[in-house]
């Protein structure tokens, strides 16, 4: 149905445009021009991988994760592969300064026999390096439009827009002479054959030969995959096409490359990277989640909105005893669903998200991501991560909710949950640190020291043995480091806009739920009961009773609980187990439902199971020992 | 003794010969990383190599670079 026929225009149409290209070639700089109006950002789904969608004339125009190959190698990748299979046309950015590693993914995309045209993009930059294109014969070489672009200035934009109707595939490439290493009677389109040839799994699986075999099955059709002469032969049309239009002079390397060496030699990288994460921490963990929610909690939330909001129910809601449960619910100051919800969603996530998406997006725009990976590769490795988990653990400290969702650029499912279990565990988020290390403070200075140790050890072993037992193997670092950039700020605020609100779109109900949920439980008196079961296991480590409220506080946040003890009279050691104990203890609501979301609701059962092990197996320890 | 990536010094320039991670060496040849000489940019000790060819950067970890064998493209050096 198309937007004319139903009216009102959503971005659904007959035709859709995907912007296909490499990592950070400017894709979502040109999806920016090109797009029209309405932007919409969403998982793609059964994925946790983000796509935009916009409208384009009649179309719909989608951005797709950058990948250098329409493959399945992982998550990115399948997901542009399944939109450039349902595309009706593609526009192809290419990264002018790094023709001969894109043209590989163009000329895949011909092979395909997919209406594409080309953008090549930073085209000053090219020039800059001493790089000249014939953007003229490198159309006619592919044989389908190429236009030269600088989408950060908007340049050729204009013509790329209007000669999106020109695009075209050539009737027919090198890549069939391997469509007759096939079944005859295979039933699928060029592109699936195309991906056929090249062994993709997913495309082997689902296209049919039509033929049963002798166990009711259909015969796999992976084993004609014959990747490496495919893959080979493309790259050698790639060398004769590049070298055929480009023409390169040397220049003096420029500032990107000499502070990316910087970057890349330890010595010099590691004092860089840790004054850039200690500036992002003091961003996230002080700034905002501290000076910025404080303000937002104590003076608009403490003072005016929930006084207010308390106020207008109680005088609303009549005082017979069948409202006393809606009032609770609405208005108790534990998680009342119009207040203390509120107050969270609005006081404590929405500044953290914004920042949050702020960083990222910086980090992601200059280049900096990889590098950080390389220079603390080895040390992750120990844990069966990778590099990638750096910023992971850099942005827990600073506030665990955020980080779980970061999990997401740290590779595979396993190394997703390794991190994410990690964070859950034994990273203290800001919010709680501040109480933390205030406490701590009062012990004296060795106590600080044995604190960061404890949560070193645990953090080291919980990773040792996540390691060992979960199957598979960690998968090794291999990333491409793109070159270093000053990231354009409008960029970033289009990215950080998109991003919260389609978090917020999607965390809303589930933190109403909790809250809901949460609040019946109190209502009913599950707190009491909670609290006397929890008897033994608090004697267990040496405290009295009353710690089993500073758990429960915690549940609903960890600062809560660290709050709590300042209240409590304890000994030196007994205020050093308690402390450990809440540190490792389950993470907040907050954190708990984004791993739910992230994860599956068994690792997240079994992360918050092994976290109460955890904390009371550590703490007992701790009250043996002192 | 074959040599592997892992003994490279920054600045030498190799060919990767045997690729033994099939996914892994795919996406090397798909970025044009086995067409040919590639440079060792940067070595971090005990932990990631980083490969350049073309201006492409590529960084890959340090388990990786011991499986991957490698040929001086130049014998002089």
């Amino acid at each position: 149905m198309s937007c004319h026929e139903t009216g009102g225009c959503d971005v659904d149409a007959d035709e859709t445009v995907a912007l296909v290209g490499c990592p950070n070639v400017g894709k979502s700089v040109v999806f920016g021009g090109l797009a029209e109006q309405y932007v919409d950002v969403s998982n793609y789904p059964g994925t946790t991988v983000d796509t935009t969608e916009a409208a384009f004339g009649d179309a719909k125009l989608t951005d797709t994760p950058g990948v250098y190959g329409i493959s399945s190698f992982d998550e990115e990748e399948r997901v542009t592969r399944e939109i450039v299979l349902e595309a009706d046309v593609v526009v192809n950015v290419v990264d002018a300064t790094q023709l001969d590693r894109d043209l590989f993914l163009t000329l895949q995309l011909l092979d395909m026999g997919i209406p594409t045209v080309v953008a090549l993009n930073m085209m000053d930059e090219a020039e800059a390096d001493g790089v000249d294109i014939d953007a003229d014969a490198l159309e006619a070489e592919l044989g389908v439009p190429v236009v030269p672009t600088v989408a950060v200035d908007g340049e050729g934009i204009d013509e790329l827009r209007g000669r999106v109707d020109e695009a075209r595939a050539p009737e027919s490439t090198p890549i069939e002479r391997w469509f007759d290493e096939l079944p005859d009677d295979v039933e699928a389109t060029r592109a699936e054959k195309t991906l056929l040839v090249e062994g993709d799994e997913p495309t082997a699986e689902r296209v049919s030969t039509g033929k049963v075999v002798a166990d009711g099955g259909v015969p796999a059709l992976t084993d004609v995959g014959q990747r490496e002469d495919v893959y080979g032969h493309r790259r050698r049309r790639v060398e004769e096409v590049a070298g055929g239009v480009l023409s390169r002079e040397e220049r003096d390397s420029s500032w990107a490359e000499r502070f990316s060496d910087l970057m890349l030699n330890p010595l010099t990288g590691t004092p860089i990277a840790l004054a850039m994460l200690g500036a992002i921490f003091y961003f996230i963990g002080v700034v905002v989640a501290q000076k910025v929610v404080d303000f937002l909690e104590i003076t608009v939330f403490g003072e005016y909105y929930n006084p207010v909001v308390e106020g207008a129910i109680e005088s609303l809601l009549p005082a017979a005893s069948w409202a006393e449960p809606i009032e609770f619910l609405l208005i108790n100051g534990n998680l009342g669903l119009l207040t203390i919800t509120v107050q969270y969603i609005v006081g404590v996530l929405l500044p953290l998200v914004i920042a949050f998406y702020f960083v990222i997006g910086l980090l992601e725009d200059s280049g900096m991501l990889p590098r950080l990976a390389v220079l603390t590769d080895r040390g992750l490795n120990r844990i069966g991560l990778n590099g990638r988990a750096i910023v992971p653990m850099i942005v827990g400290v600073g506030c665990v909710t955020m980080a779980v969702i970061t999990t997401r650029m740290v590779g595979d499912r396993r190394e997703r949950l390794i991190s994410t279990a990690l964070l859950g565990l034994a990273v203290p988020c800001s919010a709680q640190l501040g109480v933390i290390m205030g406490l701590l403070a009062g012990l004296g200075l060795i106590w600080w020291f044995g604190y960061v140790g404890v949560l070193l050890v645990v953090l080291g072993v919980a990773g040792l043995f996540l390691d060992r037992t979960l199957p598979g193997d960690s998968t090794p670092l291999v990333t491409e480091l793109p070159r270093m950039r000053v990231p354009r700020p409008r960029n970033i605020l289009r990215k950080t806009y998109n991003r919260t609100k389609m978090f917020l779109r999607e965390a809303i109900p589930l933190f109403g739920a909790t809250a809901v949920a949460i609040s019946a439980l109190d209502y009913f008196g599950g707190f009491a009961v909670i609290q006397r079961a929890l008897a033994p296991i608090t004697s267990l480590i040496g405290l009295p009773q009353e710690f089993a409220r500073v758990l429960l506080l915690g549940l609903v946040r960890r600062d809560f609980a660290a709050a709590g003890m300042t209240d409590m009279a304890l000994g030196t050691a007994e205020m050093f187990v308690g402390l450990v104990v809440i540190t490792l203890f389950v993470p907040c609501i907050l954190s708990m439902v984004m791993i739910l979301k992230e994860r599956d609701a068994k690792s997240a059962l079994l992360m918050w199971v092994g976290s109460w092990i955890v904390a009371f197996g550590v703490g007992g320890l701790l009250a043996v020992i002192l | 003794m074959t040599e592997v990536l892992a003994d490279t010094a920054p600045g030498e320039s190799v060919s990767l010969e045997r690729v033994p991670d099939e996914d892994v060496r795919a996406r090397l040849l798909r970025l044009g990383f086995l067409d040919g000489a590639v440079e060792c940019r940067h070595r971090v000790r005990k932990g990631p190599i980083v490969l350049r060819r073309n201006g492409t950067e590529m960084a890959l970890g340090a388990d990786l670079a011991a499986e991957i064998e490698i040929s001086h493209a130049e014998a002089d050096r």
